[in-house]
C-alpha cells in the first residue's frame, strides 16, 4: 500500500523486518535498505530530506527509533517539509524474542514528536487510516510522524542486501550525484550511450 | 588564513556543504565560520551517531557532507561508523578533536582520546593529525581527495596544537 501511494518517492526502510517486507513488496532503486545501524534510520532520512527537494519516506520501528529518540528531536528542529517518518509500532523487539518494548509500557511516540515541536503527527492502527493518513502526508507540508500500530507476524525470508550496491543503484538516480562529473566520475556514462 | 578558514576552504574546494555536527568549544572557531556562512547547511546532532546517519542520508542523494566531533563522540559512533559507513562505502570525512592531548584537565576524557586512532586503525580507516596551519591546505585537500577516491571515510584528527581551544 505504502508502494502504491508514494510513487518514485525515496524510501528508507529500517533494518531488519522492515527491509525485508519492503524488498518483498517491490523492489525498486528508490529503496534504501539498511541492514545495521540500528537507529539511524530517520536519522539517514532526515539527511536526504536536507539535500533534495522531492518527499522522503522513512519507515523506522519503535525499537530502532527508541535507540535514538533524538533523532526526533532534531526533526523537530530541522523541521524539513519534504519528510514522512511512518513508524511500525508492533510495541515488541519481534526479532530478538518478543520482548515488550516501551511502547507498550506507556511511551507514546506521537507525542513524543509532538513535544519535539512536529505538528503534523498521527496514530494510526488500521491500512486503512495509514493510507488516509499517508495520502495527506504526501499532498501537505511536513514534516510528518505518522506511528502506524501493527501486529507482529511471520517474517519474510532475508532480503538479498548488498549494502555498497544499495547505495550506488540508490544515488545514482538523483541528479544531484549523477550530473557532476567533477565530483561524481563513477556516475557518468559514455557520451555514445 | 587561519586554521579555521583554511578548514572552510577545503571543504568548499572538495563541495562539501552539510555538516552535521554535535557542539564543541575546542573547535568553535570553525564551526561558527560555517553556521556563518550561507553555503554550507549545518546540522547539530543529539548525538554523534545521529550525525553519521544524517551525513549518510546527505551524501546517499548527491550532497557531499562531512562530520566534525569531540574523540569522546567517536566513541559514541562506532557502530554507524562499521554498520552503516564502511558497508555502504560511503565516503565522509570525520573530523575528530582529540581530548586527552596536552592540556587536557579532565581525566574521564583521557582513555577515549587516547584510544581513538587505534580504533580507527583497526576500522581501517585512514587518519591524519593536524597540529599547525603550515602545509594545512595540504593534508585537508589530500586527506578529502583520498576520502572520495577511495569511497571510505577519511579522519582528521584536531588537536590543541592547531586550534589552541579551550576544553570544555
Amino acid at each position: 500500500m505504502v508502494l502504491e501511494n508514494v510513487g518514485n518517492r525515496p524510501i528508507v526502510s529500517n533494518l531488519g523486518p522492515t527491509t525485508d517486507e519492503l524488498w518483498h513488496s517491490g523492489h525498486r532503486d528508490r529503496n534504501f535498505y539498511t541492514w545495521g545501524s540500528m537507529g539511524l534510520c530517520s536519522s539517514i532520512a532526515l539527511g536526504m530530506a536536507l539535500s533534495t527537494e522531492e518527499q522522503v519516506i522513512s519507515l523506522d520501528g519503535d525499537g530502532s527509533l527508541l535507540m535514538n529518540l533524538g533523532a526526533i528531536a532534531t526533526v523537530g528542529r530541522e523541521k524539513p517539509k519534504n519528510l514522512i517518518v511512518i513508524v511500525w509500532d508492533n510495541e515488541e523487539w519481534g526479532q530478538t524474542g518478543h520482548q515488550s518494548s516501551h511502547t507498550a509500557m506507556g511511551t507514546d511516540l506521537e507525542r513524543v514528536a509532538q513535544g519535539c515541536g512536529i505538528s503534523r503527527t498521527a496514530t494510526v492502527s488500521s491500512e486503512e487510516q495509514l493510507e488516509t493518513a499517508l495520502r495527506e502526508a504526501l499532498a501537505s507540508p511536513g514534516p510528518w510522524f505518522i506511528v502506524a500500530k501493527i501486529e507482529e507476524t511471520d517474517h519474510l525470508p532475508y532480503a538479498p542486501i548488498e549494502p555498497e550496491m544499495t547505495l550506488y543503484r540508490f544515488r545514482a538516480t538523483f541528479p544531484r550525484a549523477s550530473s557532476n562529473p567533477l565530483t561524481e566520475p563513477w556516475l557518468q556514462k559514455p557520451e555514445s550511450s | 588564513m587561519t586554521w579555521a578558514e583554511t578548514l572552510l576552504a577545503a571543504l568548499k574546494r572538495a563541495d562539501i556543504s552539510l555538516i552535521a555536527y554535535v557542539p564543541d568549544i575546542s573547535i568553535y572557531q570553525a564551526t561558527k565560520l560555517m553556521e556563518d556562512d550561507p553555503y554550507f547547511h549545518v546540522v547539530a546532532a543529539t548525538r554523534e551517531e545521529e550525525a553519521i546517519g544524517v551525513a549518510v542520508g546527505a551524501y546517499a542523494v548527491g550532497r557531499r557532507s562531512a562530520v566534525f566531533m569531540q574523540s569522546s563522540g567517536l566513541g559514541n559512533c562506532i557502530n554507524a561508523i562499521a554498520s552503516l559507513c564502511l558497508p555502504c562505502r560511503t565516503p565522509i570525512p570525520f573530523f575528530v578533536n582529540l581530548r586527552g592531548e596536552l592540556g587536557e584537565f579532565n581525566i574521564a576524557q583521557v582513555a577515549m582520546g587516547r584510544a581513538s586512532k587505534p580504533i580507527l586503525d583497526v576500522l581501517g580507516l585512514p587518519h591524519y593529525t593536524l597540529t599547525t596551519v603550515d602545509g594545512l591546505d595540504t593534508i585537508l585537500n589530500g586527506a578529502l581527495d583520498l576520502c572520495y577516491a577511495s569511497r571510505q571515510p577519511v579522519a582528521l584528527c584536531m588537536t590543541p596544537l592547531l586550534h589552541r581551544g579551550s576544553l570544555a
